[in-house]
């Protein structure tokens, strides 16, 4: 009973595909691409030797040892050794450089009378990640620093290696980043991102498939087809699409995973579960706001405009929990929301269904909007029906 | 003298035809006068909070000392850190993590007991979330700020045992001083990290779109010259070219101050830079802008709707190849050259520099001849391809 109208609706959808293949083409390649782009800009998997700068103010034999040492750090070179704090500054302004060390005159003097002279270190912030990340190395070079100065001092009295080092560090961390032990930038950036642009593609192509049908007045065609029966024709019109690009996500997934050994820690078929739920709900999303809205560009922009935002309120960049209290809501609206809890549980928590069916439920959810995008829909076609009709009949008595 | 002022009297009546499209159109007027002011409001309260605080963190303490007890009570102060769970065992908190109830652990083994007291080395093992680079930040963070405290604190108690006191031993302890100055960022947030890029892209991508959307909708209306008046020859195509480009340099040069100096101001974000510096800045910029979406629209869009199809995702690229997430020094050559097509990514730099940073235009030389550049070969072009379309009206476009 119900295959039928689905798969009738499905074939015309497949020929139209077919016969006019060009925006299937183009959104492919642009997904392929955006794979590409995103998997080759973080090759590196940390930014690498950042360009970092020095102003020596004191050009001292320490304050030179300070330069190359920071320059024998892998995540930072010295671009430049500055002779006073308004170049270094302006290099800073320009982007030249993230960070700097101000050394200031007559350090070397001040540590040999044991008076502590100044550091300074200026970073930008207004380079996050580049910023941060030189902060970081140029800190862990300051501490040393300051703990090889210790360490001669202590040396020199007479205390032994061991005693040195509880003295120098009495406390220390063993850090174990879980699941992501090299602090890899692309796991983080791709694994949510790359599926979070097939959804958001998924989505705006549902949509513009129905909103095509508006446009060319084959609406009637379309419902003759499934049977007059708008979920039928929702159903039967999602399904080539959904084939699609869930293969897309899917073959994502598995480069990414398998080829690209990015950490994964939980079973594989709940993580294709996840991709193919994922899918499935940006698509009734689609439907729904294409069903919805009668006029066909405003539709598409209204997609546009939601999914937007799609990205920061997956929660991967900045946490959802961070937010304000309504944006923390309005994320559950968001397909690739759950997508992204999915993945955190399965793949780098190590879950199983028992813990992350939620996600699962809240995904399949999604049909909802389906159901309901198919009513409003039903709804359209029987006033456009009826006032054609009643045209008709005006006409027929004229 | 008379042709200079037929010139005129044409863009005029570009000007004025191009006003009316834009305003009757409910699409086009959703994309240019809400988006970007609506976006801008919705990302500001989004990262309103700019840093996490009170990351929920569990502790297993199997040490159950002096110090591990005191580390504890410190790290509970932290703005960045709330121990929420005290475990007995770390099968326990793995629970709680997987659970993403906790989104880093404190192990303190039975061992730092007895190091402490033999004044070796402690170890702290933390184990860190790695779904969001937020969560590892406020972790590391807050317990680094009470593992440096708290080295000082004991480091006085050993320098206490082998007889170096008071201002010997603070002197011994830090021989350097160092003092940290954030640029620019003074919280270090996202927010005010992101936000002046995600704006000018804001900008970028309404405008882009929106030009795209009135090409189509001219072409699918079959007004294959677009909107030449009827007396004008293909040869006078950069008459339309300007008229258009005036007609949207108007509307968004209030929009732009509204998104990128008002909107900053209200919500009392950093920036150092001046309206005048802004203002001069943008100009080239909205033109590149508008000369770039002429010449994609005029080329390449065939239907009103499919511009935002195909190009919408696209965002996420651009925003990408700024080099604002991913440093410009560490992108792989290609991607640096393939992002100065587009007038985002001179845009966004130079708006940071001149905006966040206080730079002067001396300092942006680079970006604002890039921008510049781009603005007269996407002229160029824009003339060119009105042109093209008139010679083969069925082009083959999207």
């Amino acid at each position: 009973m119900i295959v039928n109208p689905v798969y009738r609706v499905f074939q015309r959808e497949c020929k139209r595909l077919i016969r006019y293949p060009r925006y299937l083409v183009i959104l492919t390649i642009g997904v392929v691409f955006s794979f590409v782009f995103f998997a080759t800009m973080t090759d590196e998997g940390q930014p690498q030797r950042l360009p970092v700068g020095v102003v020596d103010m004191d050009g001292s034999y320490l304050s030179r040892r300070i330069c190359h040492e920071l320059d024998a750090t892998p995540g930072v070179q010295v671009k430049e050794v500055y002779t006073n704090h308004m170049a270094a500054r302006r290099a800073m302004q320009r982007g030249e450089i993230y960070a700097f060390y101000e050394i200031p005159k007559g350090t070397y003097n001040e540590v040999l009378q044991f008076h502590a002279p100044k550091f300074v270190l200026y970073n930008n912030a207004s380079y996050l990640l580049a910023g941060t990340l030189c902060y970081k190395q140029l800190a862990t070079m300051g501490m040393l620093a300051a703990g090889g100065v210790q360490r001669e001092v202590l040396r020199k009295k007479g205390y032994g290696e061991k005693e040195i080092m509880g003295l120098i560090q009495p406390v220390a961390f063993e850090t174990r980043n879980i699941s992501n032990p090299w602090i890899n930038y692309g796991v983080y950036l791709m694994t949510t991102l790359i599926p979070a642009i097939i959804a958001f593609v998924a989505l705006m192509h549902t949509a513009f498939s129905i909103v095509r049908e508006r446009q060319r007045r084959t609406v009637k065609h379309w419902m003759k087809k499934a049977h007059g029966s708008a979920l039928y024709a929702l159903l039967g019109k999602m399904l080539p699409y959904n084939l699609w690009y869930t293969l897309l996500a899917l073959t994502a997934n598995l480069i990414m995973f398998g080829f690209m050994d990015f950490p994964m820690n939980g079973s594989w078929l709940l993580m294709v579960l996840s991709t193919i739920l994922l899918i499935f709900a940006a698509q009734c999303a689609g439907c729904f706001i294409a069903g919805c809205i009668n006029d066909p560009s405003l539709a598409m922009s209204v997609c546009t405009l939601y999914s937007a935002i799609s990205f920061s309120l997956s929660g991967f960049s900045f946490p959802i929990d961070a937010m304000p209290g309504f944006f923390q809501s309005f994320a559950w609206l968001y397909p690739i929301r759950h997508y992204f809890l999915s993945y955190t549980s399965i793949a780098i928590n190590g879950n199983n269904l028992s813990q992350c069916w939620p996600y699962f439920c809240s995904l399949l959810a999604f049909g909802l909007l389906l159901l309901l995008g198919a009513m409003v829909l039903k709804w359209q076609v029987n006033k456009n029906t009826a006032e054609v009709e009643k045209k008709n009949i005006v006409k027929i008595k004229e | 003298m008379k042709k200079l002022r037929i010139i005129l009297y044409d863009i005029r009546e570009v000007l004025y035809a191009e006003f009316g499209r834009v305003f009757k159109d409910s699409t086009v007027l959703l994309i240019f006068f809400i988006a970007p002011i609506l976006y801008p409001v919705i990302f500001c309260f989004m990262y309103e909070k700019e840093n996490v605080t009170n990351l929920p963190v569990a502790v297993v303490d199997q040490a159950r000392c002096d110090e591990s007890r005191r580390f504890i009570h410190k790290m509970e102060a932290t703005p960045e850190i709330s121990v929420d769970y005290k475990c007995a065992t770390m099968a326990e908190a793995e629970r709680l993590m997987k659970d993403r109830d906790v989104h880093a652990i404190f192990f303190f083994p039975k061992d730092f007991a007895t190091d402490i007291i033999a004044k070796r080395t402690a170890h702290v093992a933390v184990f860190a979330d790695m779904s969001s680079f937020y969560y590892y930040k406020a972790a590391l963070l807050g317990s680094n700020a009470v593992l440096i405290d708290e080295m000082h604190t004991i480091q006085l108690e050993r320098y206490a045992a082998t007889g170096i006191t008071g201002l010997q031993a603070q002197e011994q302890m830090q021989p350097v001083v160092y003092e940290e100055i954030t640029a620019f960022n003074p919280t270090n947030g996202y927010g005010a990290f992101l936000l002046p890029a995600l704006m000018i892209l804001v900008v970028h991508q309404t405008l882009f779109l929106g030009i795209c959307l009135l090409c189509g909708d001219a072409r699918e209306n079959k007004r294959s010259l677009l909107v030449i008046p009827a007396r004008l020859r293909t040869r006078c195509t950069h008459r339309v070219t300007i008229g258009r480009a005036l007609c949207y340099l108007i509307i968004y040069t209030p929009i732009c101050i509204m998104t990128l100096w008002m909107i900053p101001r209200i919500f009392q974000m950093p920036q150092l830079g001046n309206l005048y510096n802004i203002m001069i800045f943008l100009l080239p910029f909205l033109l590149a802008v508008i000369f770039f979406g002429i010449t994609v629209g005029n080329i390449f869009v065939r239907y009103k709707v499919s511009p935002l199809l195909c190009f919408a995702f696209f965002s996420l690229i651009l925003f990408f190849s700024t080099g604002m997430v991913w440093p410009q020094s560490n992108m792989p050559q290609f991607w640096h050259y393939f992002s100065y097509i587009f007038p985002s990514t001179p845009g966004v730099q130079g708006f940071i520099k001149v905006s966040s940073m206080g730079s002067s235009m001396a300092d942006v030389e680079a970006e604002y001849l890039a921008l510049w550049f781009q603005a007269g070969i996407y002229l160029v072009t824009a003339c060119f391809s009105l042109r093209f379309i008139k010679r083969y009206k069925v082009f083959n476009a999207i």
